[in-house]
This record gives structure tokens, sequence and C-alpha cells, in this order.
């Protein structure tokens, strides 16, 4: 270890959290573009040729925003809430790697931050942390659409962690290792939604309702419980959790990609390893797409009916998944 | 629904309540008057003998030269044919008069809203409360000797305004608060909400008596008045045990200004113009029903032209209305806007229509008593013929693929706000929502106006009366939208579009009318009282959105909270209607 | 070996610092004059009745402990996901007589009722 290891670690470390930021505000104006031409409309075309600057603009507006904070409210948990929500989104996608390595300035620099050997574990647990976010906020709100949308999210994402894990166990298998650089490595010959699409449909269904996002998105259903767990919050620390939201969708985009499309892999990639970033990118611009399309396409599911779906039908279903991949891969010898 | 042959015929009735039962005599009034002590025991054999299940409309008149507080009723039967009209005199100083909840569920709010603004007590409704005018209002507003702040004249058109040829505002001339009466002792900016506290303890005691394993605690929740998905500053108070309704109570009036005060105020033509106002949505069928109340009453009818260019209006109106709703139904489910947005490109067409015909597209203003405004400008009817043979079947179709059999949308709406046949009717529900619980009532058939008994069409009703049915009798209503119009645009003939020249002071000879109309949301009703004089007496509205809502705590009993919001974007609700 | 895990400490210490500043970047620049109606708790503009925090449905809580079980269970199939090629068919035998010994329990609670949202 020495000084300039650690000075790319933190190069590396601000360009990935400026790139997740800057992602995040991009991924909004994406969004807003895909939704109206789905919905026969321009969407926003004012802030800068194309509307580019629309975010810029959208952020200048909540800096300069009052913030409120309800009179009764816990007032530390409620200003540490969106602080503990946004944390995970950024730190999670540190173990996904971008490509393999490039040489630079005549240094090899390796296209990802941190290649552990429990990379999937460290998914999960950051996963879980995710939640006390989202909890706290609702709770700390003393406000009732608050706390009900508080206990849903929790609720509904501990019950859809247990299949996001499951489904997530079955590339490990399959790469025999918990490195996602390994695992992305050994989608050389075939990816593995190829091999394993049900585990792929479970990661993908419950990584949506992991991130509340449609047709899932009952902890902020409009609808009824105004804005859910964020109802008290303006400015900035509303910006924090909305912000949260759509970094948590471009890592589920990037984690998926990795796990069962290839990640980074591509053809030429070998030859050419900086097409590595442009093809991780391209997968996940496909998947935020889809995501976005299905926002715009399906109506909510009921609470309770989500639930059980949860507990009822994807959970078994993804273990059985696992033990199913276990027993063919070790009498097939696959 | 009661299909059985009425026992007993409703002349029997009659003499049976020989001399306490007398016709009312005076020049252009029909129905019977009764005295309060007779009403129920009355109103009991016409229900259950003569088989008049529902009670459409109730309101009250002052009058106020006669000293007499007169409630009017008007009963249908659902089975079809005209109404039976029945009314009560009371004295003007405390009128008192036995209310009818017990046994039609649906005069619940009618009456209410009699006593707010009327003042008539109702003995034994169960929740006399004001309905629109908030708790500390004083006065009852719709008496003849009650006057607003900014009062000038009795009636329109104010001869203040325009002394020298200049126009003089009431407001400029009595700045504000100098003549906004409170109670004593009130202060405006500390006033908090008085009613509430009961209203809230009272829904938690009556949802006590459930008992569960576990000790939750029953939240008490307002979803409105500012709130994302109640179409408007509607609010409905809610008592919750975890996710599940214990009982609701709307609350509504947000948006009330009085229409019919100022219905009062205005001349007969200009109330044209404010019947657009209430169902902003579809002011063509606001105008339709009024000008046949004011049409009934001067008693001319228009000529063939018009009455087909209304009819067609009406109908448009009705697809649009459906069409929009359909697709905000699917918003209240959670569908981010894109089905709302695919309806409102379909009704955009039609509003072309309207621009083109009337100069406007929501507030149309184009009916006129004895045909309509202008006649259709050139190339109109070219593309109202295009838009019914080829572009809204085609779209039509279009949704019912997308929507029909897609499950999510059953699953969220199937077997969740089930509202039966004989509460339906009890509750006074009309239109679609009446006929999704199975009665195929419609008031196009029951009782026909204008020319629809010309035409060739289906009554849609459903089975079930749940949201799902709601939805599939709208969608089939389109469809016959869309044959009435197909023949409407093959039979139009020629001629003039108006009966005599036009007015602009409609001459209305004294008596009363009730002209109601099939409009999109239900059974429509302009109640009008002339008493000669340029303006009307009285002008009610019964307002199906308003009366729809009567049910929306029946149909939401135990449901999911999530559900709430889907019923009510099932029951169609425009706040402007609502609270007028 | 732990200097494999010291970039996810220099990201994290960042990512710290971007939340903290993005709330004082709301705190200086946001202007703030609270008055009681503005600080009350949002329900669609009437005053709330009772406190908004409060016993909620006990459902809520039967999922968190049962989370709480299985999630102990990913835990453990994950190192035997890792190694399974390795431990051959008694991993599996012994990996399926655990999971089984804990879908007992899972069944259990599904019969009990313990997932009804009714």
């Amino acid at each position: 270890m020495d000084g300039a290891m650690i000075l790319e670690w933190v190069i590396k470390s601000i360009f990935l959290i400026l790139v997740m930021t800057g992602g995040f505000a991009y991924v909004t104006l994406y969004e807003r573009k895909v939704l109206a031409r789905i919905q026969v409309r321009i969407g926003p075309n004012r802030a800068g040729p194309f509307g580019v600057l629309q975010p810029v603009a959208d952020g200048i507006k909540l800096i300069f925003k009052e913030e409120l904070v309800p009179a009764k409210a816990d007032k530390l948990i409620f200003t540490l809430a969106p602080v503990l929500t946004v944390i995970p989104a950024l730190i999670i996608t540190a173990v996904v790697p971008w490509g393999t390595e490039v040489t630079l300035f005549g240094r090899t620099i390796k296209l990802y931050l941190a290649d552990i050997n429990i990379a999937v574990l460290y998914l999960m647990a950051v996963t879980s942390i995710s939640i006390y976010g989202i909890a706290l906020a609702g709770w700390s709100s003393n406000n009732k659409y608050a706390t009900l949308g508080g206990l849903r999210a929790t609720a509904q994402m501990i019950s859809y962690e247990l299949a996001l894990g499951f489904a997530m166990i079955v590339p490990v298998m399959m790469a025999g290792s918990m490195s996602l650089v390994d695992i992305v490595e050994s989608q050389k010959p075939v990816w593995f939604v190829f091999v394993q699409p049900l585990a792929f449909l479970i990661y993908f269904i419950a990584a949506l309702a992991e991130i509340n996002r449609s047709p899932f998105d009952m902890p902020e259903a409009e609808q009824e419980l105004t804005a859910g767990y964020h109802t008290e919050y303006s400015g900035m620390k509303f910006a924090l959790f909305f912000m949260a939201e759509y970094i948590k969708m471009i890592a589920i985009s990037m984690i998926g990609s990795s796990l069962f499309l290839g990640g980074y892999r591509g053809p030429f990639v070998d030859q050419l390893p900086a097409l590595g970033p442009l093809y991780l990118f391209i997968k996940v611009a496909i998947v935020l797409f889809v995501i976005i399309w299905i926002r715009a396409t399906l109506p909510r599911i009921r609470y309770d009916r989500l639930m059980q779906f949860g507990w009822k039908v994807l959970f078994p279903l993804a273990l059985l998944n696992v033990f199913v991949t276990g027993v063919v891969l070790i009498l097939v010898g696959g | 629904m009661s299909v059985e042959k009425p026992v007993v015929s409703l002349a029997d009735l009659c003499s049976r309540y020989e001399g306490l039962l007398v016709p009312d005599e005076r020049q252009g009034f029909e129905g019977y008057l009764i005295s309060p002590d007779h009403l129920i025991s009355f109103c009991r054999s016409l229900r259950d003998d003569v088989g008049y299940d529902y009670l459409s409309s109730v309101t009250g008149v002052d009058n106020f030269p006669a000293e007499q507080m007169e409630v009017v009723y008007h009963f249908y039967r659902t089975t079809g044919g005209p109404s039976f009209n029945l009314k009560l005199q009371v004295s003007r100083h405390n009128p008192v008069v036995p209310s009818l909840v017990p046994l039609y569920p649906g005069a619940d709010f009618q009456e209410r809203e009699a006593w707010d603004l009327l003042g008539i007590r109702f003995e034994g409704h169960p929740d006399l409360r004001r309905i629109m005018m908030w708790e500390g209002f004083e006065g009852f507003p719709l008496r003849k000797d009650w006057r607003e702040p900014f009062f000038e004249d009795e009636a329109k058109p104010f001869k203040s305004r325009w002394p020298d040829g200049q126009v003089i505002r009431s407001e400029d001339q009595n700045p504000y608060k100098n003549n906004v009466r409170y109670p004593n002792d009130f202060d405006p900016e500390q006033w908090t909400p008085v009613g509430d506290d009961a209203l809230y303890k009272g829904m938690l005691n009556l949802s006590q008596n459930i008992q569960s394993e576990f000790k939750t605690d029953q939240i008490v929740v307002n979803l409105g008045p500012q709130h994302p998905s109640t179409h408007g500053v509607f609010r409905m108070v809610v008592v919750l045990e975890g996710e599940t309704v214990l009982s609701l109570k709307p609350v509504m009036g947000y948006l009330h200004r009085n229409h019919e005060k100022i219905g009062e105020r205005n001349t007969f033509l200009q109330n044209m113009p404010f019947t657009d106002r209430l169902d902003y949505i579809s002011s063509m069928s606001n105008n339709f029903g009024y000008a046949l109340a004011v049409e009934k009453l001067m008693g001319i009818r228009p000529p063939e032209r018009a009455e087909y260019i209304r009819v067609m209006m009406a109908e448009l109106t009705r697809f649009l209305n459906h069409i929009f709703s359909i697709g905000f139904l699917l918003n209240d489910l959670g569908a981010f806007f894109t089905p709302a947005l695919y309806a409102i490109e379909e009704r955009e067409l039609i509003l072309d229509v309207f621009e083109a015909v009337s100069g406007s597209r929501m507030m149309c203003n184009y009916f006129r008593f004895g045909g309509v405004a202008r006649d259709l400008p050139d190339g109109v009817l070219e593309k109202i013929k295009e838009l019914v043979n080829d572009r809204l079947p085609r779209k039509l179709e279009e949704f019912e693929r997308y929507l029909t059999k897609n499950d999510l949308v059953r699953i969220r709406c199937e077997g969740v706000g089930v509202l039966s046949p004989e509460e339906a009717i009890a509750l006074s529900a009309a239109g679609p929502i009446l006929r999704a619980s199975g009665v195929p009532y419609d008031v196009r058939r029951a009782d026909p106006y204008s020319i629809y008994d010309r035409f060739d069409f289906d009554v849609a009703y459903g089975l079930h009366g749940d949201i799902y049915d709601r939805y599939l009798v709208r969608v089939e209503e389109m469809r016959q939208s869309l044959r009435i119009l197909k023949q409407v645009v093959r039979d139009i003939p020629e001629g003039p579009i108006m009966s005599g020249k036009p007015q602009y002071q409609a001459r209305v000879p004294p008596g009363e009318a009730y002209g109601r109309v099939e409009g999109p949301k239900g059974e429509l009703g302009f109640y009008v009282v002339s008493n000669g004089k340029p303006n009307p007496w009285r002008y009610h509205v019964r307002a199906p959105s308003f009366i729809n809502l009567t049910s929306l705590a029946t149909m939401a009993k135990n449901q999911k909270i999530a559900d709430v919001v889907a019923i009510l974007g099932s029951i169609d609700i425009v706040l402007g209607e609502v609270d007028r | 070996m732990l200097e494999k895990y010291l970039p996810l400490a220099i990201i994290l210490a960042f990512a710290v610092f971007i939340g903290f500043f993005v709330v004082i970047l709301g705190t200086i620049f946001g202007p703030r004059r609270p008055t009681e109606r503005k600080s009350a708790p949002y329900e669609s503009g009437m005053i709330p009745y009772g406190p908004g925090t409060r016993r909620m449905n006990v459902s809520y809580y039967l999922v968190a402990v049962l989370f709480i079980l299985f999630d102990i269970e990913i835990v453990f199939v994950l190192p035997w996901a890792v190694i399974f090629r390795e431990l051959g068919v008694p991993g599996l035998v012994l990996m399926g007589i655990f999971l089984v010994v804990l879908e007992v329990a899972f069944v259990y609670a599904w019969k009990k009722g313990a997932l009804e949202w009714e």
C-alpha cells in the first residue's frame, strides 16, 4: 500500500460519487422525457436545449426553499433520516466493476473501486441499512401519513429483501465467488440471464419493490398517503430522499447488469477494456428505461396483495430456485 | 330492485289519504300537498305498496310572501314512469318536518343541505349538521330575507352597476369586512373548526365495538381537503385500523359558492352559462337539463334540428366525460397519468367540436330556451361523422384492449366498493353507480325527454355493483352513445334551430317545473319555480355528484385505505357540482 | 487483507460528507420563517386529531420478526453457495435439511395467518 494507491482510491471515490449524483440529476430528466414521450407529451424543454439544464434549475430551486420542521417532530432524527437514506445509496455501487483495467498516464488503473471477496454480502448489508433512513423519517415526522408510509415501506422492503437475497445467491453459485469481478468474468461464455431467467425476474421484481418504484411505490402512494414517509420534508432534505431514490434506481440497474447481464462485458471488451464502462452504461440505460416504462404503464398493486405476493409467491419461489440450482449444478456438474 | 307489481295503485293510495292529501292547485303547479304528521306513513305506503322506491330530490322553497316554507319531494319508480311530487307547507318561523332518512337513506345529504341553506329542521335525521356552510356560520343563506355581504339589489340586472354609463363595483363602495357578519366574539384569524372534534369522537365511538386479538390504536385520518386524490377540495374523515377503513364520513362545501342563491338573482337566461360551472367537464348536459326545465315552464319545444343537435352534444359530452373518468380512475389506482392523458387526447377532439359550435371548449353556454344558440358551422358535421364512425370507436376499442382484461385493473377493481341494488336505490344513487349495481334505470329510457324515444340504444347495467362493473358500464355507455350518435348524424334534418325569435329576456309564466336529464354522472335535475318575474323564484339543482356521495360511506366500509381512493374515483365526482 | 476494505471506508467518508453537506447547504441558503400553522403536521390541511405516532397494526411487527428469521437463513446459505461444488452431495443434503427445518417454521407462520393482511 502506498500513497499513490490511496490517492487513486480517493480520486475514484470522488469520481464515483460525482457520477452517481450527476447520474441522479440526469436520470430525473431521462425519466421525465421518457414518461412524456409515452404519454404523448413533450416533457421539459425550456431550461437549455432539450431541457438539459432542467435538473440544475430544480436543484437550485430546492436549495433556496424554506425547510420546515414539524413542531412535535424529533428534530435530530428528522434531520439525520435523509442523510441515513442517501449514504447507503451512494456507497452501494462501490463494489460494482466498470471494466477490467486501463492504462492511463502510464499507470494501470483498475476500473473498480473495491474488489472484495464478499461483494454480494456487502450489497445485501448496505441494502438493509438503507431501510433505516426511511423508517426513521416516517417515525420522526409525527405525521399520520408519514408514520403509515414509513411502516409500509419498512415492511415492504424487508419482505422483498428476502427474495432479493435469494435471487442474488444464484449468480454466486454459478460463479462460485461472491466477488462481482469474478461474477462478471464468469459470464464470458454466456450471460446468467439466459441460464437463470427466473432468478433475474425475481431479482428485478424484488429490486423494484426494494427501491419503492412503481408498481410497488406503496410507501409514497400519492393517491392515499400524499407522499408517504417524506410528506413533511421540504427543501434539500426532500432532495436527499429524491436523490436516494434515483441513485438506488441506477444502483439496482448496475448491480442487475453485473449479476445477470454480463456487466461491462461485450464485444471486443477484452481487446479494448475502455469499452467496458460504455457497455455498462448502455445496459444501465436500458434497464432504467424498462423501470420507467413500467412506471408509465402499470397501476399500483394494493398493499396487502403486495405483501402476500412477496411472502407467498416470490420468497418460496426464490428459495426453491436456489435449491434446485444447487441440485442441478451438483448432479449435472455445471 | 322491486320489479313486482305494485300492490296498490297510486290513485288508490291517494283516495285512502282523502282529505289529508290535497292536490296542489296553484297555477302551474302539480303534485300533492300533505301535512307533516302523515308524511312518514304516506311515504311508507308510497314506497312499499305503490313502488315509488326512488327519492330523486328533496329541496325547500322559501315562500316568503306567504310566510311559508315548502319542502318538495320528487319520487320515481325505478321501473320507469313520471314523477310523483309531494309537498309540505310549514310555517316559515319554525319549519320542522319529519325526516325521510329512515325510509329513504338517500335523503341524508339533501335534507342536510335544506337545513343548512334554508333552515328547515328535519326531525329524526341522524346527523343534521351544516353540510355546505361552515360550522360557525349564522343564518340560512337561501332564505329570501338573507342578504349576502356584497348585496346590491334583489335581482339582476343590477341598476346600481351602470348609473351614468360607468361601472361601479360594490366591492369598491363597500370595503371588505365592513359588511361581513360574524357571530359575536368571533375572530376569523384564530378560529379553528369547532365541529371537528365532535365528528371525530362520534366516528371513533361508532367503530369502537370491533374486537381484535391485539390492541391497535384506531387512527382518525383526514383525506383532504388538500389532498392529491380527492379530485378537488373534498374531504373524507376516515377511521383506520391498520390499513382497514372502519368508518368514513365525507365532508364537503369547501367550494361552495351558493350557486342557487346566485341563480335566483340571475335572470332565467343568465343562468344558462352559470349551469356550465356546475359539472365543468360536461357543461352541455347541464345546459340541457336547465333548458328542459324552463321550456317545460314556458310550454315550448325546440324545432327538430335543434333537438338533434342537442342530443348530439349531450351524447358527445357523455363520451368525453366517461373516457375522462376512466382515465382518472386508473390514475386513482396508481397508474401514472398515462391512461388519463390518452383519454384527454380523445376529449380534446370532442372539445374541438364544442369550440366550433359554441365558441368555447368547456363553458359552452350553447343551449337556449326553445333551441340552441347557433347552427352547426360548415364542416362540423363532417368532423363529427369522422369522429363517430372512425376515430372514437377505434380508440374505445383500444382502451378496452388495454384495460378490460388487464389483471392489475381487475385485481384492484373486482369485488371492491360493492353496492347492492337495494342499497343503491335506497341511497338515491344515480347514473352509472345505480346501473352498475344491477338497476337498469336510465332517464333516457325510463322517462324519455327530448327525442330519445326515437333512437335505438341499450341501457348498460352491471351485476355486481363493484368498481369494475362501474367501469364496464361506462365503457358500454360510451358504445351506446356512439350508437345514438350514428343515428343522429344520419337523420339530422335541415331547418330552424330556434322556435320563435331569440330573446334576451325569457318570459316565463308562473309555476314550477322539474327538468331532468340523464347526465353522464347520473340524473341531473333542475327544479325551477317562477313567479312570473324575469328571475326564477327558486332554482335548485339536483346534482348527481353530490347525491352519489351519499353512498360513499357504505361502499368504503371495511375496505382498504387504498381502495377508498379508487371507490371515490369510480363515483366520478366533480367538485363544482358537489359543492355548487 | 483489510486494506481491500480501505476504499470502502474512503467512499463512505465522502458519502457522509455529501449527505451532511447537502443538508447544510439547504440550511444556509433556505429562508427560515416558521409560523405556528406552517410547522403544524400536514394532514391535508386539517388540524390533526391525536398524536401522529402511535400503536400501529401488529402485522407490521410480525413481518419484522419473520424477516429476521429468514434473513439469517440467507446469511447461512451464502457461504454454502460459494463452495457448494467442493462440498458436493453431502453439503447439499445438509443444506437441504437446514432449509426444510426453516421452511417448516415458514409454513407454520403461513398457516397461523401471520402473512394475512385482513
